[in-house]
């Protein structure tokens, strides 16, 4: 005839067993000493109908207590010699995570796309549409319309290739592969009022014997903007930003003349390089990226000549703009580090993959 | 093309007294728009080199070819060297070197990398040479290594040779709008204007024209356009022989070599003042005249650089009465060339047009740095004013070197160039509408006058005439660069635009474009960008019979290399190329190219239409090449290249709808074109073995193309899909069909014969073999249906499929298992 007590009792050794039990074999026996059909706890339970009335309902409250508590612990216990299990196994799974991955197939993009990208992008902040034009072009948009008429000067500085046509050509009117992106200015302006802002990318040739920084096709852009009120200040002020974009930073801006006969007055912009600071040298020597001169040269730029307003129809005394421009690909060997312009054009993968 | 001149410092200081280091003066010239390329020292590297005099000179005791001389270099500095020279004479100045100077190895071979040497004391033929004396090669000062540099008497002995010899030469890169600073006066006049320093006033006495005498010279001009002024000197009792030392020093630091004393000065006169000159002994001059006409058809001429020309009717040319004398500023020729035995000198200082002797110098080749010095400074415009001034200081300088007597001069000038000098009318607040920078008024007139101007000021108004030389300053916005440059571009502040912003247009195609190059890159593939201009040997190269895929390109007259000379009318043959040199050293490429082709017009501009190209080869895992231990991995199969169709369908929403056609090019069985308007649009496929095999490439090459903006124009209307609310339900269908029956037969009649409610197809297998018999296959599909009323039922499906099976029976001749 067991008690409340004998119970208490029954629950300490219970549990202690549950407790002790090493595995998943030894719980079950525990169970089944306990729980089973002629477990001990049963039997105490089935002992309830020979108590007094009185007794019957505290002792019977006391065993099922009893009965719930050793089953948590039993699943508890079950819960512990599993995952100690569980562990045991992991601890014999070690992978070589050195071994060498699957590997993906990645696509990229050309860095030339991705600098044309990111020209247009930041030139589209200051308000700048992204226009394209002809790579083939007549001598008129080429250079007449840009002050550079036969025999001036400046076209020996564009080592021109000229262009035959297979269906016969007009003598009068050569036709050209475009020397720079400037013959886009001329058509912009023919078809659109100001205010303009424009940016052109795209292929340029020139006769040019290639080397590390020359190639006979190559990539530039051009920037474009007519309005009432645009100074050399203006221009300044967008190529600033165009170079905090582009090369981050707080940057030292070198503004000095230079010669377009397209513009008037011409400029040449330059920052204190972005990777010697504008000191020239690195911790390995004089700067590669800036030829250790401490400024990397951005773009040629000038005031739109009145000569040129005037040929599309513009007053002068009304309209004034701005054009800059520079090579992507030497952006791009910039941004990249890229030390020779001809591995543009390899379309060598072992480039590209990580360019 | 920038020219490059070479300007002596010292030349410089002799017109403007400025004490600025050659660093601070090369970079105020770089900071207000004159580039120097390069800051050249002279005789930096002479350390322990003196002025020395040959005190005297003994035989060597123990050789015949070698001389012991006694050098004195200053007050009791004393030594004896061994020289094997020959030119050397008792009291000579020469270069002395003393032991630990630096020289140049005048044994090392000529031609090659200049070899610097440290001298040391040594014994020749067992006598102590103490130091030697040296050529002008051992100094770096030119080739000459024939004898000791004999130095000029009058230099004080015992002095650096540094301080007496020693020059610094600025490099220039000119642009063609400066051609006043093509002169060292006009370099000058640079200086003068950014130090604030008086330019020199030059001693030169003037000479009075229209003092000749017809009968021994007369001048006529013909094309008063192509030739708007021509001054002659007519000089008699010349002594041809060689210039004075300083002159001759003077012409090798600017890089020209002397000849005599009177093609010298016309030198010395070209880089003092930019004006080049010509000189012809006048007695070869028949009808005593020269005369600056168009050349006629057949004539000829022998000119200086020993060629025989046949000249283009219509070139300028110098002439006498009866035949051409010269290339008009660009080339003189050899029938009238000064000779040692000339006595009597006609000298030219003349104004050309500049495009006609631009375009005449290219044309023969002659403008290039190698070419026409004359001709490379005529193709500017050289101020009309400077003949007569060039003219004066050349006589001026054979009066005094050559004992010239000057007997007249002449000074043809039909349209009166030497009276126009355009001014320029402006308004102080243009200097505010350019630069967008306030200056005041008064340092805006400063600076103009500090350049030389001369400036008129009536209230707000600024009429300012340039100096005579400055040929480039013809409306405000130049003037306005005159101020910005001596101010500094500096002063320019740094804004942001203000105004209103454009409207900007929309770039459908472009944006198209740009959208697949994206997709591309997602679909793991590589951008390239290939050379526009190619070989037109690889069009005949890409069928395997050599039938061109695309039309006759436009090519380039002039082109740089073959490989380069045609514009390309195809991507295909770049992409080939580049897959070809990859495949070298990798198992597999995934390659794309987006640019435009360049299509021949009728009349006008050619069509540059963008197209883009995929390739797929070899293996199309990114394995490197031996990694297997995963599994040999994939090769490329037609499946991935319709793949990569697939996705840009979806993404793009290209709908490749059309009569499909085999791709040119291409596998006839494994490809598919689909043409629109009579053009190919779009098209894939397995690459032409043959064509493979001929580009090195592997049997699995695969490709597709297509127009940019025909597959844009055809792009269908597209729109989010929302998820949804009732649950789909399937069947499984296997039909046995003729082998020549389509998958995509199949699909088109079951879409047709369930308008509604079908969602997907998918091919679960696709079987030949002895379960189905020969000449037979097995399609089974799995339809997915879905209704967006409610849950299908068994009945729904039931009825779906009984409709799908009678339409293949009764289409396909199918048998439903
Ligand atoms: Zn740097």
């Amino acid at each position: 005839m067991a008690n409340v007590t004998d119970l208490m009792i029954m629950r300490e050794q219970a549990l202690a067993a549950v407790q002790g039990a090493p595995d998943v074999a030894e719980l079950e026996a525990v169970r089944v000493r306990w729980l089973g059909r002629s477990g001990l706890l049963t039997a105490a339970l089935r002992s309830v109908a020979a108590l007094p009335i009185e007794e019957r309902r505290a002792f019977g409250a006391a065993a099922n207590q009893v009965k719930a508590d050793l089953e948590l612990a039993l699943d508890q216990g079950s819960a512990r010699v599993r995952g100690a299990a569980t562990l045991a196994q992991f601890a014999s799974e070690q992978a070589d995570l050195s071994l060498p991955p699957r590997r993906l197939r990645l696509g990229r993009l050309h860095p030339i796309s991705r600098t044309i990208r990111e020209v247009s992008r930041i030139l589209a902040t200051m308000g700048f549409e992204t226009v394209e034009g002809p790579e083939v072009e007549s001598d008129y948009y080429n250079f007449e319309a840009l002050n550079i008429p036969r025999g001036h000067p400046a076209r020996d500085k564009f080592n021109t290739l000229w262009v035959s046509d297979p269906l016969g050509d007009d003598p009068e009117r050569p036709v050209l592969l475009r020397t720079h992106t400037s013959p886009m200015q001329i058509r912009v302006m023919e078809s659109r009022r100001p205010p303009i802002r424009v940016c052109v990318p795209g292929r340029c040739y020139r006769f040019e014997a290639t080397d590390a920084t020359h190639e006979s096709v190559f990539f530039q852009y051009e920037g474009l903007a007519i309005d009432e009120q645009l100074s050399m200040a203006d221009l300044k002020g967008v190529l600033y930003s165009f170079a905090r974009q582009l090369f981050g930073g707080e940057r030292k801006v070198k503004f000095r003349p230079d010669y377009f006969p397209f513009t008037e007055p011409s400029a040449e912009i330059a920052f204190d390089c972005f990777v010697c600071n504008g000191g020239g040298r690195t911790n390995s020597g004089a700067c590669r990226t800036c030829g250790g001169s401490g400024w990397i040269e951005a773009a040629g730029c000038g005031m739109v000549h009145p000569a040129a307003l005037r040929r599309v129809g513009y007053d002068p005394e009304r309209h004034q703009g701005f054009a800059f421009g520079g090579g992507i690909e030497r952006l791009a060997m910039l941004l990249t580090g890229t030390p020779d312009i001809r591995l543009f054009q390899t379309n060598d993968l072992r480039f590209l993959e990580t360019a | 093309m920038r020219v490059l001149i070479k300007v002596p410092l010292s030349w410089v200081r002799e017109h403007v007294d400025v004490t600025a280091t050659a660093a601070e003066l090369a970079q105020a010239l770089h900071m207000s728009g004159t580039e120097v390329a390069r800051v050249e020292h002279v005789g930096d590297a002479w350390e322990q080199v003196w002025v020395g005099r040959i005190a005297a000179l003994a035989p060597h005791p123990n050789a015949d070819k070698l001389t012991l001389a006694t050098v004195e270099y200053g007050a009791g500095r004393v030594k004896t060297v061994v020289t094997g020279a020959t030119n050397l004479t008792v009291g000579a100045v020469v270069p002395y070197a003393a032991s630990g100077a630096r020289l140049r190895d005048g044994h090392a071979p000529a031609g090659g990398e200049p070899v610097w040497i440290t001298l040391e004391p040594r014994k020749l033929r067992g006598v102590q040479s103490e130091g030697m004396v040296c050529s002008a090669l051992e100094l770096g000062l030119g080739a000459d290594h024939d004898g000791i540099l004999v130095l000029d008497p009058g230099l004080p002995v015992g002095a650096p040779l540094a301080d007496v010899l020693g020059e610094t030469i600025l490099h220039l890169e000119l642009q063609p709008n400066r051609p006043d600073c093509l002169g060292v006066r006009g370099i000058a006049g640079e200086v003068s204007a950014l130090y604030r320093l008086p330019l020199r006033a030059t001693a030169l006495e003037p000479i009075s024209f229209g003092t000749l005498d017809p009968s021994l010279l007369s001048v006529r001009i013909e094309d008063a356009a192509a030739c708007p002024r021509f001054t002659a000197a007519y000089l008699e009792d010349v002594r041809i022989g060689p210039s004075p030392r300083w002159l001759q020093e003077r012409l090798t630091a600017a890089g020209m070599r002397p000849i005599d004393i009177v093609v010298d000065v016309t030198n010395y006169v070209m880089l003092e003042l930019g004006q080049p000159l010509h000189a012809y002994d006048a007695t070869k001059l028949r009808g005593r005249m020269l005369v600056a006409r168009r050349a006629q058809s057949g004539e000829t001429l022998r000119t200086l650089d020993d060629a025989e020309r046949t000249l283009d009717p219509g070139v300028l040319v110098i002439a006498d009465a009866e035949r051409p004398l010269g290339l008009a500023g660009i080339l003189g020729g050899e029938d009238s060339e000064i000779v040692p035995t000339t006595t009597t000198v006609a000298l030219e200082a003349a104004s050309f047009e500049p495009r006609g002797i631009g375009t005449t110098a290219a044309a023969l080749g002659l403008q290039s740095s190698s070419g026409s010095a004359a001709a490379r400074r005529f193709a500017w415009s050289l101020s009309t004013a400077l003949p007569p001034v060039a003219l004066a200081r050349a006589v001026g300088l054979l009066r005094e070197h050559a004992g010239a007597r000057l007997v007249g001069a002449i000074d043809v000038d039909p349209s009166g160039a030497s009276e126009r000098r355009a001014a320029v009318t402006l308004r102080f607040s243009d200097v505010l509408r350019v630069l967008g920078v306030a200056i005041p008024d008064a340092e805006i007139t400063d600076a103009l006058l500090r350049l030389g101007f001369t400036v008129l000021v009536s209230g707000e108004r600024l009429t300012v005439t340039a100096p005579a030389i400055r040929t480039d300053i013809a409306i405000a916005e130049d003037v306005v660069e005159e101020v910005a440059r001596i101010v500094g571009y500096d002063r320019i502040p740094t804004r942001s635009p203000s105004g209103t912003l454009p409207v900007h247009e929309a770039h459908p195609v472009e944006e198209f474009r740009e959208r697949a190059r994206d997709v591309l890159v997602e679909c793991g593939l590589q951008e390239i960008v290939s050379a526009s201009l190619i070989d037109p040997a690889w069009l005949a190269l890409l069928t395997a019979d050599g039938t061109p895929i695309a039309p006759s390109p436009l090519v380039v007259r002039n082109p740089t290399s073959t490989d380069r000379s045609v514009l390309r009318t195809t991507l295909r043959a770049s992409i080939l190329d580049a897959a070809r040199r990859n495949l070298k050293h990798r198992p597999g490429v995934a390659l794309f190219e987006i640019a435009p082709i360049y299509l021949p017009r009728h009349g006008q501009l050619p069509d540059e239409r963008p197209m883009c190209a995929i390739l797929l080869a070899g293996a199309a895992g990114p394995v490197i090449a031996g990694e297997t231990y995963l599994g040999a991995g994939r090769a490329f199969d037609l499946h991935d290249i319709q793949g990569v169709l697939d996705a840009l369908g979806r993404t793009l929403r290209i709908s490749g709808q059309g009569e499909p056609e085999a791709g040119p090019g291409l596998h006839p069985g494994r490809s598919r074109a689909i043409r629109s308007d009579g053009r190919i649009v779009l098209l894939f496929g397995q690459l032409d073995p043959r064509v493979a095999l001929r580009w090195d490439l592997p049997e699995n090459t695969f490709l597709m193309e297509f127009d940019v903006r025909m597959v844009h124009a055809d792009v269908g209307a597209g729109g989010a899909a929302v998820p949804p609310r009732f649950p789909e339900a399937y069947r499984d269908v296997a039909c046995v069909v003729e082998d020549k029956i389509l998958y995509g037969d199949l699909v088109r009649e079951i879409r047709a014969s369930q308008k509604s409610g079908l969602e997907q197809v998918a091919l679960l297998d696709l079987y030949r073999g002895p379960q189905v018999g020969p000449g037979k296959k097995s399609f089974a599909v799995r339809l997915t249906f879905r209704s967006a009323e409610g849950t299908l039922t068994d009945a729904d499906l039931d009825r779906a499929l009984s409709r799908i099976a009678g339409r293949l029976r009764h289409a396909l001749g199918a048998e439903i298992r």
